[in-house]
Formats: C-alpha cells, structure tokens, sequence
C-alpha cells in the first residue's frame, strides 16, 4: 500500500484528486494593519480559503500598534478580502474564517503584549486544536526586524521545542542593504530560528511562469539541447513597472531601483534562466544550482558603459502628464537615487561562457511587464538572397512572466508570395487558453507552502548574500555618479541603448 | 455561427475551419477534445455543464445527440460556433438520426483536435458496455455517471466488470472533497483506524465507492447506512483509537470534522455542479488508480488496475436485437450477474468504419 512518510494511509501519492492541506496552524502577521497585509497576504489567505486549501484548524493572529479587538481587525479583513481576494467573496466562507481570527495590540517593545502573543497561541491547542505550530509572518519595515526577534527568542515564540510543533518566520525584501546588513540580518534571523524554518519571500518565485521555467527546460526535449552559448547569442530579463514610487518615497529614495528588484527578482530570474538541471525538484537541489549560478556570475569590466542608471524625468505616460522622480513628494530635490537600471553581467560557466545577460529594470516605463527573452544565435549558412532574409531576426524565445503569461517562440518563415522572403512570425502559448484555472496569486501559492514546510520557492541566506556580492561593488560605483535623465513613458535613457548597440544589439521591445 | 441543415461530416470541418478562421483562432491553444454524448431531452443541461468546464479547461467541445434510429433516412444537422453561445471555445452540436446515429465517429473523428487527448462523457445512463460505442473507443478517458442510470448500483457494479483503466465515474468525482477534509483530518492521527459507517440516501453510488475507498485504504470493515431525507452523502465515521473521527454535512455548502477530545471545525465542503465536476475531470487525464481500487473494493471484482487499456470496438445493432431489448441501453439486471454477452449477434468489430464522411449513406451494410 503506497502511503506518505507521515504514515496516514488515506495519502496515496497516485491520488491527484486530494490537494495537501497544511497541519493546524495559526499564521501570525505582525504589521497586520500594513498595506502588504490589506493588498495581499489577507486576501490570498482568504482565496487559500475559499479554494479549501486551509486545514481544518487554521487562525489567523493580527498583531499591529493599534488598539483593536477581534472584531475590529475581523472588520478590516473583512473588507481587504472583499477588495483584494481574486475568488468571488462568499459570506459562508467568511463567517468560517472570521471565527478564527484574532487580534494582539502592542508595540514591538511591548514585552506584555509578546507575552500576551504566547499565551494565544497556547490556548489555540484546546480551542482549534493547533498544536502549537505556527508562521509568523514580519510585514513591518526591516527596522523593526531585530526587536521583534530578540521579544520572540525572550519569550520562546520562536522555539519549536518550547512550542511543541513547528515555527517558522517569514520575512519580506529588502533582506539587508548590502552584504554587511544581510548577513547581520540573517545570523540574526537563523539565531533566532533554525535556518530551515527562515522563509525569505520572492513573490516573483510564486508566480505560475517562473515555475514554468522549470517544466519549460527540465520536462522538454526540445530546448535544453540548445541551452548554452553554442546556440543561445544573448538574454535579456525584463522588468518595467509604469507606475512611479507611489507612496513609498522614504524607503525608495534610500533604496533604488538595482537594490529593490535587481538584487532579488532579476537575479532569482537569472538563476533560474541559467542554472543546471537540479537532481531532484527538492528545495535543496534546487538552492544547490541556483547557488551555483550566482557564484558564477561576473560583473562587466566597464562599469560606466555596462552598469547604466536612470531616473525618470516628467513627462506623458498612457495619455496622463506625470512628474519627474525629483518633483515626487518627500524625494530630496538632488536626490540621485536611480529609478532605472540596466546591467550586462556574464556567467562564467562552460555552458554559458561568452553569453552576456542583459537586466534591466524601471519605473515609469511605457508598460507593466516581466519577461525573459532568450536570443538564439543566427544560422551560419543562409542558402538565399541576402534580400531574401533582410526581414528575418534572431530565433527568439520569450517568457512571458506578466502579463499575458505564456511563451513565444519567434522564428522565421516564408511570406506567401512568388518570391522567397523570410520574415520572422511568433508562435504563441497562453497559459490562459491552454490551461485550465485562473492563476492563483504569488500569495497564495506561497503562504500555503510556508504553511505546508515547502522551501523550494524560497531563496536562501547563501543566495541572498551571493546576490549581495554582486550587487555591492555596482552600488560603490554609482555612489560618485548620478543616474542620467529619461523622460516618463519611454524605456529608459540613452546610455542603456548605446550599451546593446554597443555590441552589435538592441533591447527587445517587449 | 454556423447552422448547417441535412449536412455532411465534411461540411461541417470546413465550417468549422472558416469559424476558426473568421475568430482569428488559428493559434488557438488546444489541450484536449471533449465529446459529450447525450440524449435530446437533456441537450441543454449537457451544453451547461460542458460550457463551464471547457471554461475552465479550453477544448474543443462535440456534442453528439443520437435520436431516432429507426428513422427511414440518416440525416446529420450542425451547429458550430466559436465564442457563441456556448462558450468562448470551440463547440460543434450535431443531431444525427437514423443509421447515421450508429456510425456517429465517422462526422466525430474528423472533428477531433489533432493529436490531442480526447475525453467522452455520457450525460446520461453509461452505456452497458464502452466498447459498443465507437465514441467511448478512442477516447483517452471515459467519463460515466451512473447516478443517471435508473438503477445507479447496478450500473456502478456493471462499471466494475467492464472497468478499463481510463474509465471514471462522477459518482467517484463528487466525493474528492469528501476525501480531501477526511484526509485532512487523518493526517493529525497516529492511532490505528477501526471499523467505518458511512451514511447516505438509498442507491447513492458515491457513498459505495467512498466505502470502497476506505476499505482499500484502511483495510477497515464499511457499513454503508440508508438513510433518506437529504440528499447524497450526510456523513462518515470512522473508529480511532479509543474515540472516532466523523465528517457530517452541516449544509450544502460547508461539513462539520468532529473528532473525539477536540473541538468541531466546520470547514467549506460545497454541493458542486455538474459543470465543476466536469472540470475536475478534465483537470488530470490520466489514469486513475485510486477510483479502481475503491471500485474493486467495493464490487470485489479484483485486479482492476491491471487489465490492459485497449478496448476493441464491437459491433452491436439495436435494429437486430429484440424490441425490447434493444430500448434498454443500461440494463436493470440484479446486480449479482452481470449480463452476459446478449445473445444478439457480435461480430467482432469490423474496424471502425473509416471516416467516409456518410452524406447519404446508402443504408449501411447490415451486418458491419
């Protein structure tokens, strides 16, 4: 009889039907009353919900400054699940979760309130049957990290012993500032945690189309054959955002583009573009490759030609005047914090020597969109005209990260006609139109694999000050540059064209 | 859309290609084929349910409706849309009458999305044996719904005999969240299971392959309860240690996990609809072992997951057989002996007639 590790022989891993609902658990989200936790992580706890991806004896704690009660914080979550959850809103659903949410007031100074945290947890045992496991789940400013941690290891919320099930802690970007923060950071965290229970969230990870990078390479014949420098001219990893800094000058201004997205979502990308095949689909297979890469990534010689910033200047985006970075409330007006950024990086293994990898990254950009695109190199022969092939391009594979998520495939093929023209056409997959369930959230796939103990989309400690380590020696050198100017609504300043054109290339519109 | 009257199987691919065309949906992605066959009086809870699920799962969708095949003259009527109203997908409704309705894969083969997998779903009672309909034939999997069958335990059991992997029932599909909260609740348990009860309305084929379920996998005695009033399954118990563990239905959308010692968690477990069953369904295709091994716990007939996945077609003509014979599909014969092959005439199956689109098919010859 095929049955689980756990030993429960109603599991049988042939029966695709059952989804795998975590243990009782309470979720514990400091910051509670936070835009993360409105915008996202109550939302998506409340789709897990809905989908009946919750076990049994599931609670979800609040605790926030505020001087709420149960009801209140039930209120507010009430209404961030009704704004914000991507499955209709069921007045059945909710009355089950709102029976199970509390709420903690206190500051993070607040021994009482920490104490008062543990005692709530213990009482969960009797009243929802939780035995003792829970996440907690650090949606507050990176400030605020070491307080909250020494209150947790004081009162022995973080101990799994002392808890007498699992605990985990699940923390947010930005982990650190550069190397030196990150690993404070981290050897404050796994202090206080054990390693294996620290969840260090990129949502980018959650996402359907970077899982797919895993299926697209690893279960296909047909495209890791040409999966290195020997057919692959160049990568080039998008993301643009067109909205500005909204609401977060303080954080932005002393962050910047490369440390807020380049640091962690471009290179995660990368790592996945890039690595070898893992041995097993396991969490630590997985981190042992992905490791890999990012130790072997190299950082241009150039660094004024191939490490480009920008920061957006006013101008007119989708029919709308916008201001420019410096005009945004509360930014400095000499800030020189950049809002683009464009980098060429190599990676110095036999399968990718001599392939440069493009990233780049903005705000303010024409569109909202994530994508990968992998640029074959020509075909040593052309057999016709050179009129013949003036239209046709590099091969092309595009992943499509968000939006319309899916695959493109850019090739050439024959305009109709008498004459033999090349032209390149595009063959596309949706992930819409070929698979069946509207994607789930980042969210929701996350928090549900906090809950279930999967770190397979989770980057590491080593990743993170690996990823440092590229990042730093960049950040020095922009510290006595300032970012050149581009106009809101166009993809980027100048310098970053003459960078592709540089070599011969030019960016994908995307 | 196009409607296309006393018409011809070639007719209707190309009107389905100039469809595609005039949608722009030459690119379409296709992931599977779903033929759905079903009689004329359920035609429109059929196209719902399938509309919703091909929602959820983009296909090509092949409503096939057979009618009246002592008809004097075969006869096929089309309706195909693209975005219409059944759907934003591909759908093709035919009625075929007359000696048409027995060759009904000859307009259906065609119309199959190229190389992908293909799924049939009989709306109504499941046919006695799969291999009788063409249609059943060369689909990768075979969805039934016994509940249909006017008497739903022998058709369940007559599943069991006539079970080729690749065979599903929704009887099976409308207990998955059933068996997802009572697994939830096992995984909390160390002690070792005891005998199990489980309650339903009289003659529900889900409770049987839920009992069957649990024997497989706890190796447990099952009682299955009568008890009428409400509708499907109202709970299950089973023994655990000292206490038990039990999953009652507290309304039609939410059930009630109650285990000895422990507060009860009421948890979401929706009444779900044929559309979203249907989904379900279509979500995995391949086969599933799980539903054979409770379907043979519970019929005893054995070794179901190890009978070889072909089926040869057989030819059967109802014009043959006796009147009454021929009216009942799905026989009512008492459960314990299945039907033995009818004395009527089976020829092994001339090979499915090709796809000679039959316009007009000067009547078949009788005995292929």
């Amino acid at each position: 009889m095929a049955s689980t590790a756990s030993g429960n022989p109603l599991r049988d891993p042939r029966d695709r039907r059952l989804p795998r609902l975590p243990d009782n658990s309470a979720l514990v989200v400091f910051g509670a009353t936070g835009d993360l936790a409105r915008k996202k992580l109550i939302p998506a706890v409340y789709d897990l919900a809905n989908r009946g991806l919750l076990p049994p004896g599931f609670v979800l704690v609040g605790f926030a400054r505020r001087d709420w009660s149960d009801e209140d914080f039930a209120a507010f979550a009430r209404e961030a699940a009704e704004r914000g959850a991507r499955t209709p809103f069921r007045e059945d659903t909710w009355e089950r979760l709102a029976s199970s949410v509390r709420f903690r007031s206190g500051s993070f100074s607040d021994d009482a309130a920490f104490d008062g945290l543990v005692k709530l947890l213990a009482d969960l045992e009797s009243s929802h049957g939780v035995p003792g496991n829970a996440a907690f789940y650090l949606s507050i400013p990176p400030p605020a990290f070491p307080v909250v941690l020494k209150q947790m290891q004081r009162t022995g919320l973080a101990s799994n012993e002392a808890a007498g099930g699992w605990r985990r802690v699940v923390i947010e970007k930005p982990f650190g500032n550069d190397l030196e923060t990150a690993r404070q950071l981290n050897s404050l965290v796994d202090d206080v945690f054990t390693p294996d229970d620290v969840f260090r969230i990129d949502h980018y990870l959650g996402k359907e189309t970077v899982q797919n990078l895993f299926a697209l390479r690893f279960a296909n014949m047909l495209f890791e054959p040409i999966w290195n420098s020997h057919f692959v001219d160049s990568v080039q990893i998008t993301m643009a955002e067109d909205v500005g800094i909204g609401t977060r000058a303080g954080f932005y201004d002393e962050t910047g583009a490369a440390r807020d997205v380049l640091q962690n979502h471009l290179l995660q990308l990368l790592a996945l573009t890039a690595m070898e095949e893992p041995v097993s689909l396991g969490a630590e297979a997985i981190r042992t490759e992905k490791l890999k890469v990012l130790r072997a990534v190299s950082l241009p010689e150039d660094f004024a030609t191939y490490a480009v910033r920008g920061q957006y200047s006013q101008g007119w985006l989708a029919g709308e005047r916008v201001r420019g970075y410096l005009e945004e409330a509360d930014i400095p007006a000499a800030s020189a914090t950049e809002t683009f950024v464009a980098v060429r990086l190599g990676v110095q293994t036999r399968r990718w020597a001599g392939v440069p990898f493009y990233l780049r990254t903005g705000k303010r950009l024409p569109r909202r969109v994530t994508e990968i695109a992998i640029t074959f190199t020509k075909a040593p022969h052309l057999p016709f005209d050179a009129t013949d092939t003036t239209e046709l391009g590099n091969n092309q594979l595009v992943i499509r990260v968000q939006p319309d998520e899916g695959v493109t495939l850019r090739f050439g093929s024959k305009v109709p006609g008498s004459s033999m023209e090349v032209r390149d056409v595009a063959m596309d997959f949706l992930f819409g139109e070929a698979f069946t369930e509207a994607l789930p959230e980042a969210y929701e796939r996350l928090i549900l694999d906090v809950l279930l103990g999967d770190a397979t989309l989770f980057p590491n400690n080593a990743e993170v000050e690996e990823s440092w380590r590229i990042i730093d020696p960049l950040e020095d050198f922009w510290q006595s540059t300032t970012p050149h100017a581009y106009r809101a609504g166009t993809w980027g300043p100048a310098a970053a064209d003459d960078m592709l054109s540089r070599d011969g290339r030019r960016w994908r519109r995307p | 859309m196009t409607t296309l009257w006393d018409t011809t199987g070639s007719a209707v691919v190309k009107a389905l290609s100039a469809e595609r065309r005039a949608a722009g949906a030459l690119a379409f992605g296709l992931a599977l084929t779903l033929v759905v066959v079903v009689d004329e009086q359920h035609v429109s809870q059929a196209e719902s349910a399938a509309m919703a699920a091909s929602a959820a799962h983009p296909c090509r969708l092949l409503i096939v409706v057979r009618r009246q095949i002592d008809a004097p003259h075969p006869r096929l009527d089309a309706e195909v849309s693209i975005g219409g109203r059944l759907g934003p997908g591909e759908a093709v409704v035919m009625r075929m009458s007359g000696r048409l309705a027995l060759h009904s894969e000859s307009v259906v083969l065609p119309l199959l999305a190229p190389d992908a997998p293909v799924v049939t779903w009989w709306y109504d009672a499941p046919p006695e044996k799969i291999a009788h309909d063409p249609l059943g034939v060369f689909a990768d999997r075979r969805v039934t719904g016994t509940y249909a069958a006017p008497d739903p335990l022998a058709a369940l059991l007559q599943r069991a005999e006539d079970f080729v992997p690749g065979d599903t029932d929704l009887a099976w599909t409308r207990i998955s969240g059933w068996r997802t909260l009572l697994a939830a609740a096992f995984d909390q348990v160390t002690e070792p299971a005891g005998p199990a009860t489980v309650v339903s309305e009289p003659n529900n084929p889900s409770a049987r392959l839920f009992a069957g379920w649990l024997q497989a996998k706890l190796r447990v005695p099952v009682t299955i309860t009568d008890a009428p009033g409400r509708k499907g399954i109202q709970s299950v118990q089973v023994a655990v240690g000292d206490g038990e563990v039990t999953l009652a239905r507290t309304d039609s959308r939410s059930a009630g996990i109650t285990r000895t010692g422990y507060p009860t968690r009421v948890l979401p477990l929706p009444e779900r609809g044929l559309g979203d069953l249907l989904a379900e369904e279509l979500r995995r295709l391949d086969d599933d072992y799980v539903y054979a091994e409770a379907l043979s716990a519970w019929s005893g007939v054995p070794h179901l997951n190890r009978r070889p996945r072909h089926r040869d077609h057989i030819w059967r003509d109802p014009a043959l057989e006796q009147p009454a014979a021929a009216m009942a599909a799905i026989t009512t014969t008492p459960a314990a002996a299945p039907p033995a092959t009818p004395a009527a005439p089976v020829t092994p199956a001339a090979p499915v007639t090709p796809a000679a689109p039959a316009p007009n098919p000067t009547t078949p010859p009788a005995a292929s």
